[in-house]
């Protein structure tokens, strides 16, 4: 079990003021929605708060799996075939 | 439809951009597609009229913008206009009532908490896939088109004719929902949902 964090997790505030607006700003900047000041808006939100550190980190987490893990329905082989062919019997 | 606009592209300039910006598409608009209707033939049947309908609407596409965002609204489109209606899928919960209920705060947050990073690491492909099409489809649809598609938040409101806002919270409370089916995953399959390091 990774425990980045735990050696720094006691100057971290155990409660969050805001969680609700928190979490979605860190949802925004984890969608790269924020640019160059979502970064240090992170950067500071990480080191000091611990239910901001948790959420990140798990949200981060799904954001990965659902990108490689999801599995892919393999395109039949004919689609792209019988689109060209309506489009020319459209003409 | 003015005759200029009707004449924007020469003939081999529509192919080129059907071939060389549309049809790379393929792979996502079906996958889009089978993710919408869990179902081979209707998604076949979105994809083809997807492109039939860009094709004879081309030149509304302006060359250089983002091609897939423009065919991911017109399937998008085609779906609530004639394949939710005739959907093979029982009726879903209404978005409206969803939403409303999902908007208080306090719901917001409760039973994610216990979900930990390292477990939703180790869930399998099937689990993931499960939870989320076990969402309601316009929840589902803001997750695939963010994080499967990897459309900005920009683009998303265009492909749903939603505002930014909108786009922002629906995507907040669809991962607050499939959170809580990845947790009813974690604690059936013995994954730690407790701090335990």
């Amino acid at each position: 079990m990774e425990n980045n964090g735990k050696e720094t997790s006691e100057e971290r505030k155990v409660s969050c003021g805001d969680v609700s607006k928190c979490f979605q700003l860190l949802e925004s900047i984890l969608d790269g929605e924020m640019g160059e000041e979502g970064k240090e808006v992170l950067k500071e939100k990480l080191d000091k708060c611990q239910p901001c550190f948790e959420h990140f980190h798990l949200e981060q987490a799904i954001r990965e799996v659902l990108k490689t893990k999801c599995t892919k329905q393999p395109v039949p082989t004919q689609l792209a075939d019988s689109i060209r062919q309506m489009i020319h019997e459209s003409k | 439809m003015s005759d200029s606009q009707r004449r924007k592209y020469t003939q081999e300039e529509k192919n080129s951009i059907f071939d060389g910006e549309f049809m790379p598409h393929i792979d996502s608009m079906y996958n889009f597609a089978f993710r919408l209707t869990f179902d081979e033939d209707d998604a076949k049947d979105l994809v083809q009229d997807t492109y039939l309908k860009a094709y004879r609407f081309i030149n509304s596409f302006e060359q250089g913008t983002n091609a897939k965002a423009w065919l991911f609204r017109i399937l998008k489109n085609s779906f609530i206009n004639e394949y939710r209606k005739k959907s093979k899928q029982p009726a879903k919960v209404d978005y409206q009532e969803v939403e409303t209920y999902y908007n208080s705060d306090d719901v917001d947050f409760q039973g994610t908490t216990d979900l930990r990073a390292d477990s939703v690491k180790d869930m399998l492909g099937d689990e993931i896939s499960n939870a989320l099409n076990a969402l309601a489809v316009d929840f589902r649809t803001v997750i695939i088109l963010a994080d499967l598609e990897g459309f900005t938040y920009e683009e998303m409101a265009k492909i749903l004719d939603i505002p930014i806002g909108t786009v922002r919270s629906r995507l907040h409370r669809a991962r607050n929902l499939l959170k809580d089916k990845l947790r009813g995953y974690a604690q059936s399959m013995g994954y730690k949902t407790d701090e335990e390091d």
